[in-house]
């Protein structure tokens, strides 16, 4: 084996393993996907995989048992098969090889199928789900004197409103403050500075739902409950702490010198930081951004706490969980609810992806 | 290439903050319009004209003169402003937010068990909650932050309105601590009534003549009943229903009230007798549509499936009336499926029937949540439902006629004619068993991996004992 062709064969593995994986991870993703475009009765009885070419046993002709004189009970003669009633239950292949003989119900009221094998697919599409979730339910009542009223559903628009006004402020305030925090924490001196710096370190560890009472006991004190502010404040608190750590693991990678040069030249400690700290952590910030706005986007407790005082201000977590209905009979709908809510937070992720790469990267290869 | 990446992401910062100036007075705007416009209506001096009765000389009687108008009252449930309940419940209220110009605020949500009581400890309170589990109102009545209806609506009223049995499930250590609004029978066989029909079965009325159709059905080589208890993190719940079917049916009242409260253990012989005649039927592979061992795997809301392939491969469902959400697009009340009430299995007992319901529980004493309390004691309060189905009205003024929908009018009535009912057991035992133990142990015995007496000794050693 020369040494190219080995080269080429390891090329091979690698990429086939990554297209396995890949194939593996997207499955449940693609098999919502066109769930999401099925019928409800659809979804309900055959698995999403029915699109793709299967082969079905499908009737040619159907017996009526009772004008043939068929005895249930014992063994019977159809079509030139032979079988108990269970056997013809299950099916019996005719002495030919290319039918199979089925009862289908019970003994009173069943019939025989005589049955084929063929090719077929189950492209029965739909957009009723999309329709049914962006567009909401219409409700049906039915007064004491017979007349019919219909009353349309919500559409989600307002939801998605909401969460944007929600999402897009519980992002940027917590950068902002972070910034200025990692700043402080990685160029500036300062007595303190390491304690504080660990204190707010061990918050990471911390889980934001042993604060959810104490912060609601004082938001009912200053009059905060079910207004944007009150969420916007409770994100900024429960998100800083990572933002400050990211920062400024990022910030205080910088180089020195190009800091210092900028301080013999006279630059105030604001003029460095909006000038040439900001530009240079674009990356960080930009990752951060994605993994904050994610988070808020998809939070349901949070948010039920502290806007859940306030129906006007339903947000698409919240929407997502009532579509379900009050027992979870509508759950066909969340696989169109899946998509639906997932479209925003996919055009922020692509947007801001190569970003989001460079955040990774950042620091890793510099010399 | 840097400056232009810091450029871009400057712009889209900017960009950012701007969107959001602008979601928030654009969203922000619209709840402060809505309550401004209650207050500019003209309170009207003089009561109008309503088809629900009043108390006389209540809160309800004086917010019709437009006392309170332009005032809100919060109410808190499971229900979510846009699922179909949440529709419903705001359509019942709306001829009290007409009449009174008292604004009606349904803050509902899924987690409301979990929400109401971290509202209730940060002193934020709503104004009435909807409890589905009566049993979850007990640790409130005895924080003694519950409002006793009894404090200002008259014994004459209440018991106008509500059979006594309802008012005895609303009283808790002595304190009546809210109101029904609705509820669900339990006690329903659900068949497919064409296919029935053409098979020539017969309803049956008693114990032996459903288990002599068990039979016959298992005999014309079908299964009788379809079974499924999964249900998530509450798997379980739907077998709990049928103890508590069997206790009504093989055991006295007062035995099923001391087995709620907890003095009859589990493990006693009524309780297992109760378990061991549902499991005769349950553990016996020919009456079971995929036998015993698919019961538990089997979601609930599914189970009922196969009863409307064509033609049926089982033909009972024994659900509360909440099920029929869960049946096929299309399938048509009284053609395609019908009901006939569980049949009792000893005589001696009369025939009883179970129920689930929702309390209305006051938190916060205000006159016009007063007057909403009150006006939750009528059954127009729930027309919505009685309109729109899902549930009946649990007052006994509530006449036939009142309902729209030809199906819950059949379930209220073999309701009326029920000898005596009882409240969703486990509803009301504490949380750690109803909603846990009884659930997950009875689901293990079930699939077989424990017995029975080893799953009534770990439920008994749950009950959480002073």
């Amino acid at each position: 084996m020369s040494g190219t062709t080995r080269k080429r064969f390891g090329k091979f593995v690698v990429n086939f393993s990554l297209f396995l994986l890949i194939l593996i991870w997207t499955v449940p993703t693609l098999g919502i996907l066109v769930s999401s475009f099925r019928h409800r009765d659809a979804i309900a009885t055959s698995g999403w995989w029915n699109v793709l070419p299967h082969r079905e046993w499908q009737p040619v002709r159907e017996i009526d048992p009772k004008a043939e004189g068929f005895d249930p009970d014992s063994v019977m003669e159809i079509e030139g098969a032979t079988g108990t009633f269970e056997e013809f239950r299950e099916g019996i292949e005719s002495p030919d090889g290319k039918h199979r003989i089925t009862w289908i119900g019970n003994k009173r009221i069943g019939r025989v199928e005589v049955q084929e094998q063929v090719w077929t697919v189950d492209w029965n599409f739909s957009l009723d789900n999309y329709k049914q979730v962006w567009g909401g339910q219409d409700f049906e009542f039915t007064k004491a004197d017979g007349t019919v009223e219909i009353v349309p559903g919500d559409d989600m628009s307002r939801a998605f409103l909401n969460s944007l006004a929600v999402a897009i402020p519980s992002t940027v305030i917590p950068i902002l403050i972070a910034a200025f925090a990692a700043y402080g924490f990685a160029w500036m001196r300062f007595p303190g500075r390491r304690g504080m710096f660990t204190m707010i370190v061990a918050l990471l560890a911390i889980p934001l739902q042993i604060a959810l009472v104490p912060i609601l006991r004082d938001y009912k004190t200053l009059e905060l409950n079910g207004t944007f502010l009150a969420i916007w404040l409770a994100h900024t608190g429960f998100g800083l702490s990572l933002a400050t750590y990211l920062l400024y693991n990022f910030i205080s990678g910088l180089p020195r010198e190009m800091l210092e040069s900028a301080f013999i030249d006279g630059a105030s400690h604001f003029t460095v930081f909006t000038w040439l700290i900001l530009p240079l952590s674009v990356p960080a910030l930009a990752s951060f951004a994605i993994f904050q706005f994610l988070w808020v986007w998809n939070d349901y407790l949070v948010a039920l706490v502290f806007l859940g005082g306030n129906p006007e201000f339903e947000l698409v977590t919240q929407r997502m969980a009532a579509i379900v209905g009050a027992r979870g009979q509508d759950w066909h709908l969340l696989t169109a609810g899946a998509f639906i809510s997932m479209a925003l937070p996919l055009l922020v992720f692509f947007l801001l992806q190569r970003f989001f790469v460079r955040g990774l990267l950042a620091g890793s290869i510099k010399g | 290439m840097k400056r232009w990446f810091s450029i871009l992401v400057l712009l889209l910062l900017v960009v950012f903050t701007l969107t959001a100036c602008g979601n928030e007075t654009a969203t922000t705007e619209a709840p402060t319009a809505a309550p401004t416009k209650a207050p500019t209506e003209e309170p009207t001096k003089e009561a109008p004209d309503v088809d629900f009765a009043v108390m006389p000389g209540g809160f309800l009687e004086k917010a019709l003169t437009g006392e309170y108008a332009g005032t809100t009252v919060t109410v808190d449930g499971a229900m979510e402003g846009n699922d179909p309940d949440g529709v419903k419940f705001d359509r019942g209220v709306a001829a009290f937010e007409e009449a009174t110009g008292i604004d009606v605020n349904y803050i509902g949500n899924k987690e409301f068990e979990a929400t109401i009581s971290v509202r209730v400890d940060a002193g934020d309170a709503p104004d009435i909650a909807d409890f589905p589990q009566p049993g979850k109102v007990t640790q409130y009545v005895q924080k003694g932050v519950v409002v006793d209806v009894t404090s200002w609506m008259s014994e004459e009223w209440l018991s106008q309105q509500y059979n006594q049995s309802w008012r005895d499930m609303a009283t808790i250590n002595g304190v009546e601590a809210g109101v029904f609004h609705r509820f669900n029978g339990k006690s329903l066989v659900w068949y497919p009534k064409d296919d029935w029909e053409a098979a020539g079965y017969a309803i049956p009325t008693t114990w032996d003549e459903l288990m002599a159709l068990n039979q016959q059905i298992a005999d014309d080589g079908d299964t009788p009943w379809c079974i499924g208890i999964e249900s998530g993190a509450a798997t379980g719940w739907a077998a709990t229903d049928w103890t508590e079917e069997m206790m009504l049916r093989t055991t006295s009242l007062e035995n099923y009230d001391a087995w709620v409260a907890g003095t009859l253990p589990f493990d006693s012989p009524e309780v297992k007798n109760a378990i061991e005649t549902w499991s005769a039927l349950w553990f016996n592979d020919d009456y079971v549509f995929g036998g015993r061992s698919s019961i538990v795997s089997t979601y609930f809301g599914d189970s009922p499936a196969p009863m409307f392939e064509e033609p049926p491969k089982c033909w009972m469902h024994k659900q509360g009336n909440f099920i029929t959400g869960f049946f096929p697009e299309g399938a048509k009340a009284g053609v395609d499926y019908g009901f006939f009430y569980f049949p009792p299995v000893d005589e001696a007992y009369g025939k009883p029937f179970l129920v689930a319901g929702d309390v209305m529980v006051m938190f916060n004493d205000r006159p016009e949540v007063k007057a909403l309390m009150e006006y939750f004691t009528v059954p127009q309060s729930a027309s919505g439902f009685l309109e729109g189905g899902g549930a009946l009205a649990a007052h006994q003024t509530a006449t036939p006629d009142m309902y729209g929908m030809d199906m819950e009018r059949g379930i209220a009535e073999l309701v009326a004619k029920a000898t005596s009912f009882r409240f969703d057991g486990s509803d009301l035992m504490p949380g750690e068993v109803g909603a846990g133990s009884f659930w997950e142990q009875i689901s293990s015995y079930v699939a077989g991996s424990i017995d029975l007496d080893t799953a009534v000794k770990e439920i008994d050693a749950s009950w959480p004992r002073p």
